[in-house]
């Protein structure tokens, strides 16, 4: 069985990121993680892997080259192999291009399930997933939080709902769409480490699939970001005061209903 | 001339700051605050393989390469120094000699389980009346039908009264100061083998320091470990730059950790209606911060590369030791100076780094005493 799971480094959430520009594009402080969600699918994508044993895990991502440390991080953690499919000359806003290429790449290699986070952390757009599978025409399940083994090329998968849970069985090849609370992602062992040091990484042009990079362009693109801006500052703390705690609750109620307009 | 890490250093340096992040960081107060030694964090830990971080892949080692070993040490200080001592105790001076000289059964018996965490390793030098100066140390042994016979007391042993096994550090005649100087293993259940009091320290809390007792302990001839007897201070010098560097870099573990709580806080701390940061006077503490944390880095990882390439580091290591010491002092202490009383109270972060880096002072000789031995160096025999 084969494993594809698709990763994405984003900016660390400690990194600092200003707005440049003319509030066209960001700067990021150089310091960047594998994005928090992907962290579920690789350690789901291994457990699934220790389960059956005879199983290939393999890690993806389309990006730049420093992209190459966010599959360091899922070799330590114990994939088989990563590819990188190098963004440099196609990197766009829009994420029906991302999906192109994942889902190319994902015919060419092979795959017998497909894993990835919810959403990358840095535009939260949470739409690769289902994108990549509509193009390859495979079933999907999002907000995973629980995988059984697969079994007679099926597998049962949790999923949260309003207000409950819903178990759905899907056939594979599949794509799940993981989230938080499906697993705690392991701390890679130093062995890991040692073999992510010293691993090659591939780092392939988009074309090397066969994915029609005339349709990945910029000027293909159908989603532009337009501007950033940085949320707005907090409102300052408001401290009631009065002598008694009669007065100051008598005061409270006052400013929650006159001021913030919530009683 | 090239000062960058290579990219499967700087991968390193990224997976064992997120593993200290995960593991480590989020429990430094409790184990400060009770001053137990945190077995489960151990177990947890020495699970990862990072005890056989020096040694190499053949015995299960990671084989890393100097610089890794001062990555390694500075993040795991940044985390919680009172594990980190433990941890580098096992990894270095308590396994350094067994490495280097115990037979085939001593290697199976203590240091393969040390290197997995199974067991716990120490290192005795420091008596009551002798630390940097080795030379009087008092602690004996003699020959006893085919074995050795040892006498004396060990004080201020990381990790003495939970170790499994130590490494003593003991004189085959006290009148020939370091001329007479040997290492002899001793292990748990040996009888005479005790600990004796442990010491409630100011900082480092979590790591179990106290005093080691050797009443007439007799070992068999393979635990005196070294290829000659008496060459025990010629031992020593294999792998003192690397301890003396590894104290500068958990020196500049604990820096950075001061620095970021340091600059967060004045980020956003609000006084006279804006942060802090925006005062002359703060900023000027962190140029000169960052400024003196820059130089303590070039030094010690200047110290690890000249080590790692077989070249002459004990000025360097020494110094290197000292001035990262004495930055992470200074460091520390402005970020009491930043933080205002809070950095007074057992609630906040500060007052344990400074606690913590008052004793990095010690460990690797005192300063004084180094001084003493660069400048001896430098000027020679006149």
């Amino acid at each position: 069985m084969k494993i594809l799971v698709f990763v994405k480094q984003v900016a660390d959430t400690e990194a600092r990121i200003t707005i440049t520009n003319n509030g066209r594009s960001l700067e990021v402080e150089n310091k960047y993680a594998l994005n928090f969600f992907d962290e579920f699918a690789i350690e789901e994508a291994l457990r699934i892997k220790e389960r059956l044993k005879d199983v290939e895990v393999v890690v993806c991502s389309y990006g730049p080259k420093r992209s190459i440390e966010a599959l360091r991080t899922a070799i330590a953690m114990g994939a088989d192999r990563a590819v990188l499919i190098d963004s440099k000359d196609l990197d766009t806003d829009d994420p029906l291009i991302t999906a192109k290429i994942l889902s190319g790449f994902a015919k060419g290699d092979g795959f017998d399930m497909i894993l990835c986070g919810k959403q990358a952390i840095d535009d939260e757009n949470a739409t690769i997933g289902p994108m990549v599978a509509e193009m390859l025409h495979i079933p999907h399940v999002g907000l995973v939080t629980k995988i059984e083994t697969p079994e007679g090329g099926e597998v049962r998968v949790d999923r949260d709902i309003e207000g409950g849970r819903q178990t759905v069985k899907v056939k594979l090849p599949c794509l799940l769409i993981v989230q938080k609370g499906i697993n705690e992602p392991r701390v890679p062992l130093i062995t890991g480490v040692m073999k992510a040091m010293k691993a090659n990484i591939p780092v392939l042009d988009p074309a090397t699939y066969g994915i029609d990079v005339n349709s990945c362009t910029k000027e293909e693109a159908k989603v532009k970001v337009v501007r950033y801006e940085s949320p707005g500052g907090r409102p300052p703390v408001k401290f009631i005061e009065g002598a008694t705690a009669e007065e100051k609750a008598k005061r409270l109620i006052k400013v929650l209903k006159e001021e913030a307009r919530v009683l | 001339m090239d000062f960058q890490l290579t990219e499967a250093q700087d991968f390193f340096k990224k997976t064992v700051a997120d593993t200290i992040d995960r593991l480590i960081l989020p429990k430094a107060d409790e184990i400060d605050e009770k001053d137990e030694f945190p077995w489960n964090l151990w177990r947890e830990f020495s699970r990862l393989g990072y005890l056989g971080l020096r040694y190499p892949e053949e015995i299960g080692g990671m084989n890393a390469d100097k610089v890794m070993c001062m990555i390694f040490y500075e993040e795991i200080a940044r985390g919680s120094v009172g594990f980190a001592q433990s941890v580098i105790m096992n990894i270095l001076m308590g396994t350094y000699f067994l490495y280097r000289f115990g037979s085939d059964a001593i290697k199976e018996r203590c240091l393969f389980p040390a290197m997995r965490g199974e067991k716990i390793a120490t290192m005795c030098f420091t008596e009551d009346q002798s630390g940097s100066d080795l030379g009087a140390t008092r602690t004996t042994f003699v020959r006893d039908g085919s074995g050795w016979r040892i006498n004396g007391t060990k004080m201020w042993i990381t990790n003495g009264p939970i170790c499994d096994f130590c490494t003593v550090l003991a004189t085959s005649d006290p009148t020939k100061g370091l001329k007479g100087l040997n290492f002899l293993l001793v292990e748990k259940g040996t009888p005479g083998f005790s600990s004796g009091q442990v010491i409630n320290k100011l900082g480092c809390r979590g790591t179990v320091t106290g005093e080691l007792i050797f009443d007439n302990v007799w070992v068999p001839e393979e635990n005196l470990l070294g290829e000659e007897l008496d060459k025990g201070v010629f031992y020593l010098g294999e792998v003192l730059d690397e301890v003396r560097l590894m104290t500068g870099a958990m020196a500049l573990g604990i820096a950075r950790a001061a620095y970021d709580e340091a600059l967060e806080f004045a980020r956003k701390r609000i006084a006279f209606g804006k942060p802090i940061g925006v005062n002359q006077l703060i900023r000027e503490k962190f140029a000169e911060m960052d400024t003196l944390m820059n130089a303590a880095r070039l030094m010690v990882y200047y110290g690890a590369w000249m080590l790692e390439n077989n070249m002459e580091s004990r000025i360097i290591a020494a110094e290197a030791k000292m001035y990262a010491t004495e930055v992470c002092l200074k460091v520390v202490d402005e970020l009491t100076r930043i933080y205002g009383a809070n950095a007074f109270a057992h609630e906040y972060k500060p007052q344990r780094f400074f606690r913590d880096a008052r004793f990095l002072l010690y460990g690797g000789g005192t300063h004084e005493v180094l001084k003493d031995f660069i400048g001896r160096t430098i000027i020679g025999k006149l």
